[in-house]
């Protein structure tokens, strides 16, 4: 798609609208706020309802794009040619386009039930939004920006994977224990794969079972997407897939209630944050075993890489816990602020900052990966919910 | 659209004809994506092949953000707006009241109150940037922001921020059968005998102040523990350690903890059980889900018998090197706090050997002033995994005694995560060995499973062999088979 068309783009014209015509209005194209997408970090405000945009090199907000009130986007997302940035708001069930140049919201495009997270086909056609409460993903082309169909039959759908040929796409379902994979040359579910089976135990236990659910958040590719793998939270377990032949091959027991999986850059390495009992699980990808358990921090959110260390957000303490992966030792913890809450970070392409979303600051922590330096950009927005940098390894939302 | 200038790309423009259509001649052949946008509309976009001869509709839609900016829409200006277009409105709004519908959540504005850093001069006025002359302050302020937020998340909220509140109370109940079969030395009196003891521990928990916590722990036994008969040197059932009054509730800890240095350092003073932070092991140091026997929970040459009146301090920067240092009463009959006051320091290391998993290392030293004799201990304790199903653990020790000195040692391992029938199961197997000074020895082994019955309940199964031997007592061996049923919540 990125080489195969190119664009033409009437900008700034004035059109008719269905036979009414519109004479002697002459507009100028918009200006181009960001002309190198990948010079931005996107910052994801929830309450005041906006995608800030920071420059990586100033630090300065350059512009800010408001959705509506009471959208309260949840995840942002640049498509892969750079074109278009997209959320999804939570509270309005529609899907929000913006132009990445201009900044300026050129499409509201109405999906299920509380959309949150969402995912790219690999050339750029397919924006697929997730609405874990209408249980299904919509799809929406990125060449019309028009949705073409709802996939129902998912269970509270999180995160979306998509297989590097783009012919199948792997959903986390939190609401159950497996993972769906979908065709996405006829965008319908196709199989489900159950990750591991809950123990006959379980009978005792109907309160842990029958309560709230903690299945699957996102069922993760390594980096050369050979193997995805999947944690469960309630079982505890992270399982390997097949995507050859969708089929767990290996299942890794880790800590208790894993939040989901990250991969390291290097593909060495994955690692589980379990809220259960607050510790990381470090899994040594060649052997498909637990290489590490070490203590971590209270409510995890997310993991990132850099400069050879991991750093793990532990929202409500306050702490970025870093753990060295060569030696896959704890390095200490970072303290970010008191009585505050820390959400998600993205690193940027070099590996050597994170950008950390600090919601009750309405600020961007920066962390120098290799110094540990930390800095806040305050109003940013209010309630920052994440951040996303172009073609960064670390692209999540939770 | 007559006078119409419309930008192509950032260097081709066209001109729109009379009647609103344009073209773009002399475009390369090939696929292109043709968009087309408009303050107040939807931008408008389609896949389209070059060379074409077809004409290529464009219709825009109304672009509405509630709260937004109102932009001039391009049908709002043009006069003589006709019939299908506002049907076509129409039927967009139909749309939206059909989402608004199907969607709307009972829901309020947020509300919430921040902290806020401002600048107030001389006279008390505020403001939110720095003035020459104000000093910089911290206040707080409400904030209400659109956001909708439905009735479950309120009752979450509220129950959430409620528990924060409240005194957290946690239970931890055992009850531990054990028989006894005699196998060694003289005598009849212990042999078949059944034993039971009961215990329940009432945890209170409340916070404070920042980083600061309050803990209480009131426990209550009855029964009778194997250690009323068989005279073990260590004692057969370490919850007999608690064991001060049949049915009668106990304070067995009181204490407050509280944190600085950005949490680096945390103090803590009051009723303590120091055994909770020294000689830690990961894999046999909880009498409630591992082994029973109390060489297997401790190492006797910690010397502290009874919890008593203490305060620790633990430094943990969280990069795997820790110290800690405390001091506690260990005799309640002590007339003042100067007496039997034991002294304990103690450095640990989270090591990763190669080829293995993480392991805990830690060495610890002790000294008392409860007898001009035995003053000194030193010890050491290691958890190191082998596999992640599999735990080896070990511990030394050597203390002044009265007439030389005790030497203490332990080993064992502890299976999880595999090998199992239940995937929370654990079990372990573990050997003690005991070499006072009046050269009493004795030898322990115990195996044990336990069930994760549920997130609450666990039973576990004990099979313990002890062997006393030397000094001025007899000789004698046991085998004790047991049952533990372990509730916590």
């Amino acid at each position: 798609m990125r080489n195969a068309k190119r664009l033409l783009t009437a900008g700034g014209i004035a059109v008719a609208l269905a036979g009414a015509v519109m004479t002697g209005v002459a507009l100028r194209a918009a200006e181009a706020k960001v002309p190198d997408p990948t010079s931005v970090v996107m910052i994801v405000n929830r309450d005041s309802n906006d995608i800030a945009f920071m420059d990586i090199k100033t630090k300065k907000i350059v512009g800010k794009t408001f959705l509506g009130n009471n959208v309260n986007p949840h995840m942002v997302m640049m498509s892969p040619d750079g074109r278009y940035v997209v959320t999804g708001g939570t509270r309005a069930n529609k899907a929000y386009i913006i132009d990445a140049r201009t900044l300026q919201l050129v499409k509201i495009i109405p999906v299920d039930i509380a959309p949150e997270h969402l995912a790219f086909s690999p050339d750029g056609r397919w924006y697929y939004q997730g609405n874990p409460e209408g249980d299904s993903i919509s799809v929406i082309d990125m060449v019309s920006l028009t949705k073409i169909k709802t996939i129902p039959g998912l269970v509270e759908p999180l995160n979306v994977t998509f297989s590097p040929d783009g012919a199948k796409a792997y959903v986390g379902n939190y609401g159950a224990h497996w993972v769906g994979v979908i065709d996405v040359r006829r965008h319908e579910l196709l199989k489900k794969i159950q990750i591991a089976e809950v123990p006959g135990v379980a009978k005792l236990d109907p309160q842990k079972y029958l309560g709230e659910i903690k299945g699957i958040n996102i069922a993760a590719p390594t980096n050369d997407g050979r193997w995805l793998y999947a944690a469960d939270g309630d079982l505890g377990v992270v399982g390997v897939i097949d995507p050859r032949e969708d089929k767990v091959v290996k299942v890794i027991r880790v800590g208790k209630n894993p939040w989901r999986i990250y991969m390291s850059h290097d593909g060495r390495y994955a690692i589980t944050p379990d809220n259960g009992d607050q510790t990381i699980s470090i899994i040594d990808l060649a052997a498909n075993k637990v290489a590490a358990t070490l203590e971590a921090g209270e409510n995890m959110t997310g993991v990132n890489f850099a400069a050879g260390k991991a750093f793990v957000i532990s929202s409500t303490s306050g702490f970025v816990y870093v753990y060295d992966m060569k030696t896959l030792r704890p390095a200490g913890r970072l303290k970010i602020g008191t009585n505050i809450q820390l959400e998600t970070a993205t690193t940027d392409t070099a590996d050597q900052k994170l950008y950390l979303a600090d919601s009750t600051e309405n600020a961007v922590v920066i962390i120098d990966a290799k110094t540990e330096a930390v800095e806040k950009i305050f109003n940013v927005g209010l309630f920052p919910w994440g951040t996303h940098i172009m073609d960064s390894k670390d692209n999540y939302c939770h | 659209m007559p006078a119409m200038r419309m930008n192509a790309s950032p260097d081709r423009t066209v001109r729109s004809k009379a009647d609103g259509t344009f073209a773009f001649d002399q475009v390369p052949a090939g696929r292109y994506v043709l968009q087309a946008d408009a303050p107040g509309l939807a931008r408008s976009s389609q896949e389209i092949a070059v060379p074409s001869a077809q004409t290529f509709a464009i219709a825009l839609e109304p672009l509405e953000v509630p709260g937004g900016e109102t932009l001039p829409v391009a049908v709002a200006a043009a006069p003589g707006v006709d019939t299908q277009a506002l049907l076509d409105r129409i039927k967009v709004l139909e749309q939206r009241i059909f989402d608004l519908e199907s969607s709307t959540v009972l829901s309020e504005p947020v509300t919430r109150v921040r902290r806020i850093e401002v600048w107030v001069d001389k006279n008390g006025n505020e403001y939110d940037h720095e003035v020459p002359g104000a000093r910089k302050a911290v206040t707080y302020q409400r904030e209400r922001v659109y956001r909708r937020e439905n009735i479950n998340e309120k009752l979450e909220e509220a129950l959430s921020d409620a528990e924060k509140r409240n005194v957290k109370i946690g239970v931890s109940a055992a009850t531990v059968t054990q028989m006894s079969n005699r196998t060694e030395g003289d005598g009849t009196t212990t042999r078949g005998h059944a034993y039971e003891l009961a215990s329940a521990d009432l945890f209170f928990t409340a916070g404070l102040a920042q980083n600061t916590v309050f803990f209480a722990d009131v426990v209550g036994l009855t029964g009778s523990p194997p250690d009323a008969e068989i005279p073990s040197a260590t004692l057969l059932n370490s919850y007999t350690a608690r064991l001060v009054r049949q049915n009668e509730l106990n304070l067995r800890e009181a204490w407050v903890r509280t944190e600085v240095f950005s949490q680096r350092l945390a103090l803590v003073a009051g009723r303590l059980d120091l055994t909770n932070y020294f000689d830690h092991n990961a894999a046999a140091n909880d009498e409630t889900t591992q082994f029973i026997s109390d060489a297997l929970v401790n190492n006797p040459t910690l010397g502290l018998a009874v919890n008593g009146a203490g305060a620790a301090a633990v430094f943990d920067p969280k990069n795997g090197v820790n110290f800690k240092v405390g001091v506690q009463q260990s005799n309640p009959n002590a007339t003042n706090l100067s007496q039997s006051i034991y002294s304990l320091a103690e450095a640990g290391y989270v090591a990763r050997p190669p080829t293995l998993g993480e392991g805990s290392y830690r060495i610890w030293y002790r000294w008392n002033n409860s007898s001009d004799t035995a003053q000194k201990a030193f010890g050491v304790s290691i958890d190191q995994k082998l596999l992640p199903t599999l735990t080896v653990f070990g511990r030394y020790g050597s203390a002044d005694a009265e007439t030389g000195r005790d030497h203490f040692y332990s080993a064992g391992i502890q299976i999880q995560h595999g090998w199992v029938f239940n995937p929370l199961d654990t079990w372990g197997i573990g050997y003690a060995e005991t070499d006072t000074a009046l050269r009493r020895n004795e030898k322990l082994a115990e195996g044990y499973y336990n069930f994760r019955l549920t997130e609450r309940l666990r039973l576990s199964l004990h099979l313990q062999r002890v062997m006393d031997s030397g000094g001025e007592a007899s000789t004698f061996g046991y085998f004790l088979p047991g049952v533990r049923l372990q509730a916590s919540f």
